[in-house]
């Protein structure tokens, strides 16, 4: 993984050492194969990031293209956290998109992404809690953990799918979310604390 | 399996998305399949593109090569040769196009008999 780590650090080298030389069709079949184990993830990650299917199939079709363009020559043991790291660019670009347009209709609801001013001490969860989804049953738990994930800062939210969804280590959801490790932890901490807060009131 | 699963809510949410990714509709799916294949499409001509682009270019400044020296070579011995042989055809055509040349050539057996003649009483 810190191999993983250190090539997402250098994403725009493709040094000629590191690249695959083996038939294009090869590597064809395998891109498709590929793709295929990790577009439904994808889908759900940008659905829960963005609230709208629509939005979440042309995020993860944008991902999928950047992806074949920049890192199909890169090894096969890397793709998984590199196309996450091109669907987590394109996630943040819509937030950002988003973003502006907010700035020009008003709303009254608080940002979902200020997620560095709570106390991080009252959010730290007890490990000895069995946690809020055990009694919950299909459909309904389902719900419950989407609207949960759909409420949380998009930081913590791809820190909580990277790391206990994908199970990335820090070091690659650090490298995927570009951003140091201590503040992968901070977001998982934080996420983990408010999906045990939002999912209580369903136990 | 990773460090969460011993945490029992955490494993709980995990085989919830699994499943929400595994149970998405047939249009869903469909979007993705097309999706992917259009992703993978661009692939071929970037490929074509990098793989053939050297020998395209070789093989174009080849065949430039080839042309001017055939080019050159044709013409340099011969330079003064096309003005005669288009000026023959201009000749021709000019006299082929003068009323009175045309006469000259209709008569010209006359034009020869008369000059045997002429000839002859020179002779004789």
């Amino acid at each position: 993984m810190i191999t993983i780590a250190t090539a997402l650090s250098s994403e725009s080298a493709l040094p000629a050492d590191n690249l695959e030389r083996v038939n294009p069709a090869t590597t064809q079949a395998a891109l498709g194969r590929f793709l295929e184990t990790v577009e439904r993830r994808a889908l759900r990650m940008a659905e829960l990031a963005t609230a709208s299917r629509d939005e979440a199939l042309d995020l993860v079709q944008d991902a999928m293209f950047g992806f074949v363009r920049h890192y199909a020559d890169k090894p096969a043991s890397e793709w998984t956290p590199l196309f996450y790291r091109v669907l987590d660019n394109r996630l943040n670009d819509w937030h950002r998109r988003r973003q502006v347009r907010s700035r020009w209709i008003w709303t009254a609801s608080p940002s979902r992404d200020a997620d560095d001013d709570a106390d991080p001490g009252t959010q730290v969860a007890d490990p000895a809690d069995p946690g809020p989804l055990l009694r919950l049953a299909g459909t309904q738990a389902a719900a419950a953990l989407d609207t949960a994930l759909g409420n949380l800062p998009s930081r913590q939210r791809q820190a909580f799918l990277l790391r206990v969804w994908e199970g990335f280590d820090v070091a690659t959801t650090a490298a995927t979310m570009r951003c140091s490790e201590g503040s992968v932890k901070t977001h998982l901490s934080r996420a983990l604390a408010a999906l045990r807060r939002a999912l209580e009131p369903h136990q | 399996m990773n460090e969460f699963d011993d945490k029992p809510w955490l494993a709980d949410a995990k085989a919830l998305l699994d499943e929400s990714a595994s149970a998405l509709d047939a249009p869903t799916l469909s979007r993705l399949n097309r999706a992917r294949h259009a992703a993978l499409a661009q692939r071929g001509p970037r490929w074509l593109g990098i793989g053939w682009l050297p020998a395209t270019a070789v093989a174009g400044t080849c065949a430039l090569l080839l042309g001017v020296a055939v080019w050159t070579t044709q013409r340099a011995p011969t330079r003064g040769a096309p003005v005669a042989a288009s000026a023959a055809p201009a000749a021709a055509a000019a006299a082929l196009g003068d009323d009175d040349s045309l006469e000259f050539y209709q008569d010209l057996e006359f034009y020869a008999w008369l000059d045997a003649e002429q000839d002859g009483d020179g002779d004789g």
